[in-house]
């Protein structure tokens, strides 16, 4: 690609800073919906921890089938009297305090190996569809308010301890207009239907904005202050998941960069003809097309100069549409028979 | 952002969210045949379609009511696509103005100057809904009294 357009940086205040820097050669890869999901169903299945149940339930009786001739059913019945318990039937997964059906096994596959150039070219996709405003849109982020996508905030306001603390970190989110987002957030937090609450996933709430930094410049005090606001994630700009970018599989997450993050963006992926720097071997994917807007391609010169010129008039009269009987529509027998004229008056004459 | 990147057009955009996107309801097969919405605001029919919906579109028009009567035109600026807050142009046409010259005052900005013509019609129906809805509303007449309830209002008057 000849030339890639510029982002402007935000400084103080939610106003331009003035400073511009080219965007990052990994906002021109190519979207593909189809890999960020299936990347995303095997990466979410790899944080999972074991579950089952006991291997015993179920089992801990001593019960026998009664066999045929008793007019009961032929299912293991637990042994014995004295008890209600006795004579009621054990095991099997129709059973009360019977084992379940396919009782579950630790030992199920629990994680699903994801090929790392499959997990890159995810992470650049969902990289390049954070920067189109229609797709975080779409995703449901409240952007209209921001001055600019990709957001990019200069690390001068960052650095150090300036952002270290929770009310500094939510001024700044509201200078570059994130605030409705932030009242989005704070407002879509429910219950979670089901028993996860009661497995330490008591309620449920949308994602707010990914603010990536870059640690060498940045510092990583400013974690601190963004880390106690409902929403808000914070990732070091070299360690980029996908989890985070494309959450539930959907493009479009709402990050905001440092501009420190932003420039570390080139050295880290690369482009498409020079070798990422961090990862070994990888450069970035191209795209099979590359002009993406069937409108400009359909109006292009290369295309038009090659097209036919359109047959016809605007308006072209479409000729035997519909067959006329001549025998009973005199225009059409005059234009079959010219002669016929002269049949029809001579036979007015002798009515005459 | 000067120029977008190649990358991403409309037209890619449409086909990564329309089988799902924040704006998009969908109803039930059974309860109203499976009809789809959409909530966006820059779309004039509130139907989910490649045409009408507007945040996937670089050229979009939205019609919403003024809170102090009339309407609110919002249309895109295809130049300020990265910018979201500068992203739309509003206009408000008042309700002073009569039906007919806000039909032609909106018609003229979507379709005249080259803007969205396809999405003139639509437009204009938006704003003559959204204009009567804006009616003042005709108190319900008087009930008239029948049977014994009338003979004994009769009766009382005399």
């Amino acid at each position: 690609m000849a030339s890639r357009p510029t982002v402007s940086i935000i400084g103080k205040d939610g106003a331009p800073s003035g400073a511009t820097h080219t965007i990052p050669a990994v906002f021109a890869s190519p979207i593909r919906p189809d890999i960020v999901k299936q990347v995303h169903t095997g990466m979410a299945k790899n944080k999972r921890q074991p579950y089952a149940v006991s291997e015993k339930a179920g089992h801990q009786t001593s019960a026998e089938s009664w066999g045929t001739g008793r007019a009961v059913a032929r299912i293991p019945r637990v042994s014995g009297s004295g008890t209600h318990r006795a004579g009621q039937a054990a095991f099997g997964n129709m059973c009360r305090s019977g084992r379940m059906f396919a009782p579950t096994k630790i030992w199920r596959k629990w994680h699903v190996k994801v090929n790392q150039g499959q997990k890159r070219y995810a992470t650049c996709s969902a990289l390049a569809a954070s920067a189109s405003a229609p797709l975080l849109l779409a995703r449901g982020h409240q952007v209209m308010t921001i001055p600019e996508v990709p957001l990019v905030v200069d690390s001068a306001l960052v650095e150090g301890s300036s952002v270290a603390r929770t009310s500094a970190a939510l001024a700044l989110l509201n200078a570059v207009g994130a605030g409705a987002e932030l009242e989005k957030v704070k407002g879509s937090k429910k219950l979670r239907a089901g028993k996860g609450k009661l497995r330490g996933r008591r309620h449920r709430q949308r994602r707010g904005p990914l603010v990536v930094y870059n640690p060498e410049v940045d510092g990583k005090e400013l974690v601190k202050g963004f880390r106690n606001i409902p929403g808000v994630e914070t990732s070091p700009v070299s360690a980029l998941n996908l989890l985070q970018l494309a959450p539930g599989g959907h493009l479009g997450r709402f990050v905001i960069w440092t501009s420190a993050a932003f420039k570390a963006l080139d050295e880290i992926y690369g482009t498409t003809t020079t070798a990422s720097t961090h990862k070994k071997d990888f450069l970035l994917p191209s795209n099979v097309v590359s002009q993406a807007d069937l409108t400009r391609l359909i109006n292009s010169s290369e295309i038009q100069s090659s097209l036919n010129a359109p047959k016809g008039d605007a308006v072209t009269r479409r000729s035997a549409v519909q067959k006329k009987n001549p025998l009973r529509n005199k225009q059409v027998l005059l234009r079959l028979n010219p002669y016929a004229k002269v049949f029809s008056q001579e036979a007015q004459k002798k009515q005459a | 952002m000067a120029a977008t990147l190649p990358n991403i057009s409309s037209d890619l955009i449409w086909e990564v969210v329309r089988s799902n996107n924040s704006y998009l309801h969908k109803t039930g097969a059974r309860s109203n045949g499976g009809i789809q919405l959409s909530r966006d605001p820059l779309n004039l029919t509130n139907k989910h379609s490649r045409k009408y919906a507007g945040f996937v579109n670089d050229k979009a028009v939205g019609i919403v009511a003024n809170e102090k009567g009339g309407v609110v035109v919002i249309s895109k600026k295809a130049a300020a696509a990265a910018q979201p807050a500068k992203s739309v142009a509003k206009t408000t046409i008042g309700g002073g103005k009569s039906t007919r010259k806000t039909y032609k005052a909106v018609a003229s900005q979507v379709a005249k100057t080259g803007y969205r013509a396809d999405l003139r019609a639509a437009a204009v129906e938006r704003v003559s809904a959204i204009r009567r809805s804006q009616l003042p509303v005709k108190a319900d007449p008087e009930p008239k009294l029948r049977g014994k309830k009338a003979k004994a209002a009769a009766a009382g008057e005399s």
